[in-house]
């Protein structure tokens, strides 16, 4: 027996608030590096040196995202909430709704520049922590209603 | 507050309700047992002892009239002040501790919400017959309350200790709240295991005998350094040192060898002296400690399970340890879950027996990961071993570094294929009776036991690599100690079949027919 994916996606403008993320991140990354090496060990960059940086920055930009949008999965159901996430090392996590403890909805910066937000699932268990990122903001809102209805109904204090 | 308009709500729409307000009244306040009057004081000249050293060598030294004796007076007044400004009050719902009074200082825990009650007595407070009463609140994961009633006559204290336990208990059932001498006589006790004498031998073979081992090492070394040992032993001829240089290092090996022996006994004795695991009723009881002594209860409902822990030197001695998987007591405070401490390996699978009410998963042979996991473990033993030879010998070879590096670098191929090989016969898991089985490692080989119905929900994690063969590790997530149990590298639908056999009805929903 094998777990299949979850159903659902997250919202296509994940994609592109990844991707300016990542380069932002990168250009940060390579401008700092390459600050460090001129002033700490007197290096100069090559101009072959930057050129492979700005490539294996557009790759991380471009697969990546493309790559983690495709991986992350949710679906909730009666009885439990699943996920999956990660693109080099994937995680595939499975909460009861019964034990769910609480439901966090989560709107970063950059979240609400594209309209979307995160819905966290916490478990008596630190470890057990279901994130869905990058909802669309309406989406998201409807999921922690149907989870907080579905965790009223069930009797208990979830420890 | 005006009624003009809605009444005020929150989030969900409920109208807002004023929390209990606080009992104000002084009434019920009492203070520590009189006879902490001589013991905090002596706690706290204890505590400034080497400033009070100081302070008399310095006094006597510089021929004063007497005065450094009045050091003396501070640590005295201290303690004293220190009794003189806590009191403590246990009320229907809750303890409270006030301390100081310049920096003052409010406790209070929901009786509730109490989740450890232990006692411990210091040698100063086993000579008065007092102890120590030690509530704590830890809820998973997260810090706790603690509240520490420093301080009461040993038999308060453990009656005490019981009725807190008690309400605890009944808190939980919804019971109505017995009345307080309903715990008269200690209820029996049924001995698991108790420490003897030759448990002392696994003391300098545990990872604290090691670090000692480490640092003392370090320490002559550093002196070895300073006094220029080696070049005082290549000239033994020339210098009027007699003994010759291998007896010397020789002799040197051995002393530094029983130091460390003498060390890690002594701190496995202070610690563990007179070990005794019970069951009383529905509880645990762990009692250890030469000069401080405790006295741990852990509830039975919350001991999700066991881990028989073998650290390298003690399994190679026939030892294990075990430690209990308690909810509500995350990985910081292993220190209060130790069941048996480094004991013959018998003694403590007999204890899980016990403790976890089936003698199978401490001893059962363990299903086998398959080829693709044995493959994983020796390439991750074998491959930074290998890095670290080619390493060496590229440098033997280019370099000028000496020949000696090889001699101690080599070694580490054989040693790194027989931790692989001691890994791959470690790896393993097993379902059974409603306990999950899980254990991985060789330096540290540990074996988790955890009743299934403490395990909340499923990780299944596969790096890229393990996806190409099929693995998967899976991780079930649990409310107390690490809040995990592991079953690495293991083969999917194996893993698959694990969960749906554990926790019935969460895992089938989401299974493909298909293979993917």
């Amino acid at each position: 027996m094998r777990l299949r994916e979850p159903a659902n996606r997250v919202s296509p403008r994940a994609k592109s608030m990844w991707r300016i993320g990542a380069v932002s991140e990168g250009t940060f990354t390579g401008v700092a590096v390459a600050i460090g090496l001129r002033f700490a060990f007197d290096v100069t960059p090559t101009w072959w040196a930057v050129v492979l940086a700005l490539l294996a920055i557009i790759i991380y930009s471009v697969a990546v995202p493309e790559w983690r949008y495709r991986v992350h999965r949710w679906e909730v159901t009666d009885t439990a909430a699943y996920t999956q996430k990660g693109w080099w090392s994937r995680e595939r996590r499975i909460a009861p709704m019964s034990r769910i403890q609480t439901v966090d909805f989560t709107e970063g910066a950059i979240e609400r520049l594209f309209g979307l937000a995160s819905v966290t699932i916490t478990t008596a268990s630190a470890a057990g922590a279901l994130s869905i990122d990058a909802l669309r903001r309406d989406d998201a809102l409807a999921l922690v209603d149907e989870l907080t209805h579905a965790a009223d109904a069930d009797e208990g204090d979830a420890t | 507050m005006s009624i003009d308009g809605p009444p005020p709500v929150n989030l969900y729409g409920q109208p807002f309700v004023e929390p209990p307000q606080p009992e104000n009244d002084a009434a019920g306040w009492q203070r520590l047992d009189p006879r902490m009057l001589a013991v905090l004081p002596a706690r706290e000249v204890i505590r400034f002892l080497p400033a009070l050293l100081v302070i008399f060598f310095a006094g006597s030294a510089s021929g004063g009239s007497g005065w450094q004796f009045l050091g003396i007076l501070v640590p005295v007044a201290l303690g004293v002040y220190r009794y003189y400004t806590t009191s403590y009050r246990i009320g229907d719902a809750r303890v409270e501790l006030r301390s100081g009074a310049i920096n003052r200082r409010a406790t209070t825990v929901q009786l509730d919400r109490v989740r450890t009650v232990d006692l411990s007595a210091e040698l100063l407070q086993r000579l008065f017959g007092l102890v120590t009463l030690k509530i704590g609140t830890a809820t998973g994961g997260g810090d706790g309350d603690r509240l520490d009633l420093d301080g009461l006559p040993a038999e308060r204290g453990a009656r005490l200790r019981d009725q807190l336990l008690g309400r605890v208990a009944a808190t939980d059932l919804g019971e109505a709240d017995d009345a307080p001498d309903a715990v008269e006589a200690p209820a029996p006790e049924v001995e698991i295991t108790r420490f003897r004498g030759r448990w002392l031998r696994y003391a300098p073979l545990t990872s604290l005998g090691l670090a000692i081992a480490g640092g003392l090492f370090g320490l002559a070394a550093q002196f070895g350094q300073m006094a220029d040992v080696g070049d005082r032993l290549a000239d033994s001829e020339a210098s009027a040192v007699s003994v010759p240089g291998p007896v010397l290092i020789g002799g040197i090996v051995v002393v530094v060898a029983t130091m460390i022996v003498v060390f890690a006994v002594a701190g496995y004795a202070v610690t563990n002296w007179a070990f005794r695991l019970t069951r009383r009723d529905d509880s645990f009881v762990v009692r250890r400690g030469l000069f401080t002594t405790r006295e741990i209860t852990l509830d039975a409902d919350r001991v999700a399970g066991a881990s028989l822990i073998e650290g390298l030197g003690v399994r190679a001695a026939g030892g294990a340890r075990l430690q209990a998987i308690v909810t509500g007591l995350d990985a910081t405070e292993s220190g209060s879950a130790v069941l048996v401490p480094p004991a013959p390996a018998h003694e403590s699978t007999h204890a899980a027996g016990r403790v976890l009410g089936d003698d199978t998963p401490a001893t059962t042979e363990l299903v086998d990961h398959g080829p693709a996991a044995a493959r994983r473990r020796r390439v991750r033993a074998l491959v930074p071993a290998s890095l670290l030879v080619g390493a060496v010998v590229i440098a033997v070879a280019l370099s000028d570094l000496s020949w000696w590096w090889l001699l101690i670098a080599t070694p580490l191929l054989p040693a790194a294929a027989a931790l692989a090989a001691d890994r791959v016969r470690s790896l393993g898991h097993t379902l059974g009776d409603g306990i999950l089985t899980s254990r991985s490692g060789s330096v540290v080989r540990q074996r988790d036991m955890l009743h299934v119905e403490h395990v909340i929900g499923w990780n299944l994690r596969a790096t890229w690599f393990q996806r190409r063969q099929g693995l998967v590790t899976l991780v079930g997530t649990t409310a107390g100690g690490s809040q995990r149990i592991t079953v690495l590298d293991v083969p999917e639908d194996l893993a698959v079949a694990v969960a749906d056999r554990a926790t019935p009805g969460l895992v089938d929903q989401f299974a493909s027919a298909a293979a993917d």
